[in-house]
């Protein structure tokens, strides 16, 4: 009799957003025009580290159409940051990255904005960047924050001069394990800055209105967090911040911290007009909040049979020129660099190192493909060494159910050997090289769910739709869309009478955010528990309405059920609204992590992961005999989602994530030489084109997740996670080559052939 | 200096003022509101700004409003009417071709003029896939991308021979 019942999960449903997405109506920010809008724009430092003397903006000033120029001077004196408040909103005394922030103007457009730029004289002091890792964390080197001892930081980062956060999961007794062993390995990787390559560039627009309340209608990931430092930067309470999301053109992490919000206020309230911010791709290329470069080295034992006995490895995370993200990424390479593996002794530390670089993010998966190169180039090497096939040398060493994972935590829903045998044996796995220039790889890890919180309220809509608000951005991925889904399911309607509401902070509930691979699953959760409410409230009033006990009636088949009839819900939703005040639901969640062991864990922002997935790639690649070209023949990633509640989307974010981690596998870098980024144009910066890929092939895995809605398990961030170690050793089998840093291009294939 | 200019855009024909300095892309975004032709990289790389110049998919970010007098002009609004969805349009929602979207309006225009000198033949994934190359997708990996554009090609070839 429950008609509607579960057939619309599981279901590949089209997403809510699809019509407007394709006639060219959906408002994204950076169509957001506001009457007297004027154009702001910002002066960036030139130079990677340098002192400034003094800034003159009278030229500037005096440039009819400007309507104002603001530095340092101009603003409240007052350091932000996530977890270490480092930055201000323009550099002070000093720059610290091609790139930095130094002034800004307002003026009538472009044009003029751009003579205003020109116009401000800034007198600089050179100084000798330090742009390497290795200069950055040597004893004694120069310090790229004479103040850092007195930085306001939360007390899970152990700092030290260039280290912003020093981080280590430690147990059992490595040295009697590497003592024991029959052979130890030491490798080292290396992995570059990595932009976002969102195609929307962030874009700011703010109106102050006459409450005193500043909107800025922005394309970020995280309203809350935006509306948090406008506040602490403009020294104004958080509820004089409204932060709209309109549509957003891609985030993938590197628009989770502020972007131009901050910008756009400040100018917006020096000028007394409505100021729209938006970045160049030069930039975006120079100063957004790319992936880390990293430096990775590990060692690790095994004993005759090919079991994991210890291993011991340092990550050095580059931070660039603020902390932002990178004391929270350096310590999530712990549990990459741990793998999916049980290891009886481990010894792993991860440092987040400032240079003279740019501030870096949260991009998808923010420690994965770095950690997870190291460790799968590694096991590849260690399988071929002790004469193993390397899938077999994985199966021999993974998780299994109820294992316990590198903090103690018991795991649970463990599909890691399924993983790899189903991605081994979708790609035709075979064991060594039976063609010259040919070969196939193989790569496997694990990745958490963020938990944290997510609510969501409902309102019953006159035509018997529903509204559903959360706080949570619709980034792209459909997760609200399959949110609905779940919502739809539990209140027996049609997926198409779920309205998505924009995350606006004055009207949308808390959410923690699109980030770490959480929406679907928290937002889920929510949903569920906010269609508790709607029903329970909704057969009350119906109760009231038809005079007919509650417990008699029945919410479904897109109406209520009394007895006697069904009313459609168009009919009691105006009843609801004429007698009842209308219907508000509320549903809220809170995941929290497994029980861990402190004591084998310091300095981690996520110290335990929270219903973790599993994964493992394979890939088979050509390798031009001469030019050392590499082309992807075949791709396949085989995922535990858990619960596939919209198999397309979830094949769509594999294959998007997949896509863009092969791009920084084989092409995307950004160059610094001297301090200076060298490429920064979509030019020299290479994105995988749809020529540069081949089709991803999707292998679905459900094994259900403890805690999330239907068993859903996170698969935003994971797909970028293996692809670089899979192709690395996919080049491997094919020519003998073993390439330790990313990107591996054709150039680099040749030079280690000549070797 | 402003000159005028007449721009056939969608059908319509309209009257405007603009400097001889004014893109294509900003003639239609700021002057008509034609924000469905999207701003990006303004160096004919990201491809999300394409439009159809005659038929043939252009980048509007680089070429002078004023070359394009007495041109055909189609954005992704000329796709359908107001309220309906060509067939393109339809297959990226059914197959999934459409995540953040902020590259589909480019996607859907260039897509539009490789069906049209595909003219009912049987498609060819790879084609498809250099059709499309010139507009970057960061969400999708573009699978589902050429997934539709690949039906639509499809359903137009099995159109053809039902004709004959």
């Amino acid at each position: 009799m429950l008609k509607n019942y579960h057939e619309l999960l599981g279901q590949s449903l089209p997403r809510l957003d699809g019509e407007p997405k394709v006639n060219g109506w959906h408002v994204y920010a950076s169509d957001v025009r506001l009457p007297g809008m004027l154009v702001g724009r910002l002066l960036r430092s030139p130079h990677p580290h340098a002192a400034i003397r003094r800034i003159d903006v009278s030229a500037a000033l005096a440039i009819p159409g400007v309507f104002g120029v603001i530095t340092a001077a101009d603003v409240p004196d007052v350091r932000f940051g996530v977890l270490v408040k480092d930055q201000t909103l323009f550099a002070t005394d000093r720059v610290r990255f091609h790139g930095q922030p130094v002034a800004a103007v307002a003026a009538r457009n472009e044009d003029i904005a751009e003579r205003a730029l020109a116009a401000i004289v800034v007198d600089y002091e050179v100084l000798e960047p330090i742009e390497t890792l290795d200069q950055a964390f040597a004893p004694g080197a120069t310090l790229i924050h004479l103040g850092w001892e007195g930085y306001e930081a939360s007390p899970v980062c152990d700092r030290s001069g260039n280290v912003c956060n020093h981080s280590r999961i430690h147990y059992g007794d490595v040295k009697a394990a590497l003592a024991k062993a029959h052979r130890v390995y030491e490798h080292s990787f290396t992995t570059p800055l990595q932009h976002a390559g969102y195609t929307e560039p962030r874009t700011s627009v703010a109106a102050w209105d006459s409450n005193g309340l500043v909107t800025i209608h922005t394309n970020c990931q995280l309203p809350f967090e935006v509306q948090q430092v406008v506040s602490e930067v403009m020294q104004i309470p958080l509820s004089s911040v409204r932060i709209t999301v309109p549509g957003i053109g891609g985030g993938f992490g590197g628009k989770l911290r502020i972007g131009m919000e901050h910008y756009a206020a400040v100018l917006a309230r020096h000028v007394g007009r409505p100021v729209r911010v938006s970045c160049t791709t030069e930039e975006e290329l120079i100063a957004a909040h790319p992936r880390q470069a990293a430096h990775v080295t590990v060692k690790t034992a095994v004993d005759r049979e090919g079991k994991l006995l210890a291993r011991v490895a340092r990550a050095l995370i580059d931070c660039g020129a603020h902390a932002g993200s990178g004391p929270s990424v350096a310590a999530n390479t712990l549990q990459l660099l741990a793998g999916p593996y049980e290891i009886e002794a481990l010894d792993v530390q991860a440092y987040a190192v400032y240079t003279n670089k740019v501030p870096t993010g949260s991009f998808r998966a923010p420690s994965g493909p770095m950690a997870n190169l190291a460790v799968e180039s590694q096991m590849d090497i260690i399988a071929r060494d002790l004469g193993l096939d390397p899938l077999e040398f994985r199966l021999k060493n993974v998780f299994t159910e109820n294992s316990k994972g590198p903090v103690g935590e018991k795991l649970a829903s463990v599909s890691i050997a399924e993983c790899l045998n189903r991605a081994a044996e979708a790609i035709g796995w075979v064991r060594g090289n039976p063609e010259a220039n040919r070969g196939k790889g193989m790569a496997c890890g694990w990745w958490l769910v963020a938990g944290m919180s997510s609510g969501v309220v409902l309102r019953l809509n006159g035509d018997g739709t529903v509204t559903m608000q959360s706080g949570a951005v619709e980034i792209g991925t459909g997760a609200l869309s399959g949110a609905a889904q779940i919502l739809a399911d539990e209140l027996g309607l049609a997926h198409s009478d779920i309205h998505i509401a924009m995350a606006d902070t004055q009207t949308s509930p808390y959410d923690y955010g699109s980030q770490g691979s959480r929406t679907l699953f928290n937002v889920g959760n929510a949903c569920r528990n906010a269609a508790e409410d709607f029903k329970a409230q909704l057969r009350q009033m119906a109760g009231r309405i038809y005079g007919v006990p509650v417990e008699e009636v029945q919410i479904r088949d897109r109406g209520v059920v009394l007895p006697d009839k069904h009313v459609p819900m168009v009919e009691i939703a105006k009843i609801v609204n004429f007698r009842e005040g209308g219907l508000l639901a509320r549903g809220t969640t809170f995941t929290p992590g497994p029980a861990f062991d402190a004591s084998r864990v310091k300095n981690h922002t996520l110290p335990a992961w929270s219903n973790p997935s599993f994964f493992a790639h394979a890939a088979s690649v050509d390798v031009d005999e001469e030019t050392g070209e590499i082309t992807i023949r075949d791709y396949v990633a085989c995922h535990d989602v858990g619960y596939a509640m919209n198999p397309a989307a979830v094949e769509g974010q594999i294959q998007g994530g997949v896509t863009q981690a092969l791009g920084l596998a084989l092409s995307e870098e950004i160059i610094y030489r001297d301090g200076i980024v060298q490429n920064a144009n979509l030019t020299d910066y290479k994105m995988p084109t749809a020529q540069d890929v081949p089709d991803i092939r999707c292998v679905l895995v459900e094994s259900p997740s403890v805690s999330g809605p239907h068993g859903v398990k996170g698969i935003g961030e994971p797909p970028c996670i293996c692809p670089p170690a899979a192709v690395a050793n996919a080049i491997a089998t094919a020519t003998g080559l073993r390439i330790t840093s990313l990107p591996i291009t054709a150039e680099k294939i040749v030079a280690a052939r000549a070797a | 200096m402003k000159a005028p200019l007449t721009l056939d855009v969608n059908g319509m024909r309209h009257e405007l003022e603009v400097s001889g300095e004014t893109t294509l892309l900003d003639a239609l975004r700021e002057e008509l509101g034609l924000t469905g032709t999207k701003k990006n990289c303004l160096e004919a790389e990201c491809g999300v700004c394409t439009v159809l110049l005659d038929g043939k998919a252009v980048n509007s970010c680089i070429l002078l409003a004023h070359q394009c007098e007495g041109r055909n002009i189609t954005t992704v609004e000329g796709l359908a009417r107001p309220g309906s969805l060509s067939p393109l349009q339809q297959a990226f929602i059914q197959h999934g071709a459409v995540q953040c979207g902020f590259c589909i309006p480019g996607m859907l225009v260039t897509a539009q003029s490789y069906l049209d000198e595909l003219d009912g033949r049987a498609p060819d994934r790879d084609e498809v896939r250099e059709a499309i190359a010139g507009t970057l997708c960061r969400c999708t990996g573009y699978s589902k991308i050429v997934d539709a554009i690949e039906a639509e090609a499809l359903r137009l070839n099995a159109a053809r021979w039902e004709a004959c």
